[in-house]
């Protein structure tokens, strides 16, 4: 369960004061599949960066299991986005020098879990990524690189998956897979956000919230 | 593990740069590595020749301390000369083993248009001067005999049973000495008694080595000669090799902080192409951010790579300066005025311990930066969806 009331991000950009979240109350509860819409620069990624614990907002509070998270020490923050949260992005940034299997393994390194290879290998060929577990990024299809990035945010078990413009860089075809697997995570309790400019998977969410302008209007 | 291969496969993106870098490093560890190495075996050199040379101490005519050193270890001609009458009282002090005079000059030799440096000894205490010597045929026994170093004798292609004429007067060399690595290979040895003839100095000595029985007593016996004899002066050994280590120590600064210098400056190295990497990796870095990693994982990320790269310049260094280390200390005998006999630059372990050590710590100082920088970055301006 998420929690946000009066939530406000404001950025410097040199000396002007960027408004980008304007004040957002909203509710998530547990398994929820929510999709956010709305034009570019209206606060999308702000949203989901104060909601992974990357960044603290300006203003409000943001409830995570009912604990309050905005006042949180740096590394209270870091223990949260290693236990609870799992990011997917657009570009999908693996780790060029390190093969499929140690790209999915990297958040385990950082979270000091022992590296449970049969897990992996298993949630690599339920991915559809057998036969790619020792190839480098740059041999693989868009599709699988964002299959591979997801595998990565799952590995540490969180309970909220953010995806920022998964299906940004897919064809058509890759975007239905993508869009597919994160709903398939949903339905196995997973709560999924997933920001998106693609109005028919955005339709197909539980929840469509439209942002503008920093403010969810009406 | 994983850290690891992650500083690896990054250095790695960046072959052409890192190796640059870390050719830096070697660079300046080699350099490092060689002057300790050299520095260590040029003390254990002299303390070697201090053991074995079979004098305790040298009187000379006083109002010649520079030239002692010199004398004593074969380069200079010192132009005053001690009459050997005072050999005898020398000899009749009651700890004195013996008393040798020595006497050097410079001749011309006139069939080859050449000068040679010439050194004359009593050949009956060759064995007792210089212990260690090995020569290739017979040591002279007769005052018309003369032996050469091996240097002078390959250079000028002189060979056992030659004549050489010096002043008019004839000599049969009767053996080569063989290389001993110091400025004993580029003399001719002959009896004292045929220089003093063709110097005109029946019984001239530039100076007298003088062995007592036991070593306790040198310092009594020193003190008392000083009083007996005047117008000499008495240089021990150990005065000799102390006064050719201050010699040594200016070079021993300068070439140290020139390695210093040299460390530095790939010090610097290190660190620009670290922060290139670090602002190449913006994004990445940020994005690790997101996945987990704390600052301080991306700080030791960072330091990480800077570690394994000085390392490997370091290692490699190390191994160029074993391999180079006979063209170094051919380089450094012929730079250097005194060196003393045997092999310089002998592989230590500790010392090559100590260069990486160094090493290692100035490149992980140099890192420092760097990963902070790394760890400053904000993953929210880094990963811009
Ligand atoms: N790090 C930042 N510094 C300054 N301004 C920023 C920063 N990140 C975003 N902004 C600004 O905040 C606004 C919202 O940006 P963003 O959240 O990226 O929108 P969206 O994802 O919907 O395109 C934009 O005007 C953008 O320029
Ligand atoms: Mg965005």
């Amino acid at each position: 369960m998420i929690e946000l009331k009066g939530i406000e991000k404001t950025y410097l950009r040199g000396s002007e004061e960027v408004h980008a979240l304007k004040g957002i109350d909203m509710k998530i509860s547990k398994g929820e599949f929510i999709s956010i819409v709305g034009p570019s620069g209206s606060g999308k990624t702000s949203l989901l960066h104060v909601l992974g614990c990357l960044d603290r907002p300006s203003k409000g509070s943001l409830l995570i299991d009912g604990v309050a998270v905005e006042k949180m020490r740096e590394d209270e923050l870091v223990r949260i986005r290693r236990k609870k949260i799992g990011f997917v992005f657009q570009q999908f940034y693996l780790m060029p020098g390190l093969t499929v299997f140690d790209n999915i393994a990297l958040p385990l390194v950082f979270s000091r879990t022992a590296i449970d290879k049969e897990k992996i290998i298993g949630a690599i060929e339920l991915l559809g990524l057998k036969g790619r577990i020792e190839h480098y990024p740059k041999q693989l299809s868009g599709g699988e690189m964002q299959r591979v990035a997801i595998a990565r945010a799952l590995v540490n078990g969180p309970e909220i998956i953010l995806a920022d413009e998964p299906t940004g860089n897919l064809d058509s075809e890759n975007s239905e897979n993508i869009f597919e697997l994160l709903k398939s995570l949903h339905k196995n309790s997973l709560t999924v956000i997933m920001v998106t400019h693609n109005n028919d998977l955005a339709a197909r969410a539980d929840r469509t919230l439209l942002l503008k302008d920093g403010r969810f209007p009406g | 593990m994983v850290f690891l291969k992650l500083a690896i496969t990054n250095l790695r993106r960046h072959g052409t740069r890192s190796l640059l870098t870390a050719l830096g490093i070697a660079t300046s560890v080699a350099v490092l590595f060689s002057i300790l190495s050299f520095n260590k075996g040029f003390s254990k050199g002299l303390a070697r020749e201090l053991q074995r040379t079979g004098i305790h101490f040298m009187v000379v005519p006083s109002g010649c301390p520079h030239e002692v050193a010199s004398l004593v270890l074969h380069g200079s001609v010192i132009p005053k000369f001690l009459n050997t009458s005072v050999m005898e009282k020398i000899v009749s002090m009651k700890d004195v083993d013996f008393a040798t005079p020595i006497l050097v000059t410079q001749l011309p030799n006139a069939e080859k248009a050449r000068v040679d440096l010439v050194y004359g000894m009593e050949m009956s205490r060759l064995s007792a001067v210089k212990p260690y010597w090995e020569v290739d045929g017979k040591i002279p026994s007769a005052v018309n005999e003369l032996m050469a170093g091996s240097e002078i004798a390959s250079h000028n292609n002189i060979r056992k049973g030659d004549l050489l004429t010096y002043s008019g007067v004839s000599f049969k060399v009767s053996g080569i000495l063989k290389k001993t690595g110091s400025q004993d290979d580029a003399f001719i040895y002959m009896p004292v008694e045929a220089l003093q003839a063709i110097l005109k100095k029946p019984s001239g000595a530039t100076a007298i080595g003088v062995k007592v029985k036991t070593p306790e007593t040198l310092a009594k016996t020193t003190d008392e000669l000083a009083e007996i004899v005047p117008g000499i002066q008495v240089v021990t050994m150990n005065q000799v090799m102390s006064s050719i280590s201050n010699l040594a120590a200016s070079g021993k600064v300068l070439s140290l902080s020139i390695a210093i210098i040299t460390i530095l400056v790939s010090a610097v190295g290190v660190m620009n192409s670290m922060l290139m990497a670090v602002f190449e990796r913006t994004q990445e870095i940020g994005m690790m951010r997101a996945i987990g990693a704390s600052r301080a994982d991306i700080f030791r990320i960072i330091l990480k790579e800077a570690a394994i790269l000085t390392l490997f310049g370091g290692l490699s260094g190390i191994a160029f300066a074993v391999a180079g280390s006979d063209i170094i200390e051919k380089f450094v005998r012929k730079a250097m005025p005194y060196i003393p006999s045997g092999s310089m630059v002998d592989f230590d372990p500790v010392l090559a311990a100590a260069s990486l050590v160094f090493v290692s710590a100035v490149g992980i100082i140099s890192g420092l930066y760097p990963s902070w920088k790394a760890a400053k970055i904000s993953p929210i301006e880094a990963i811009k969806g």
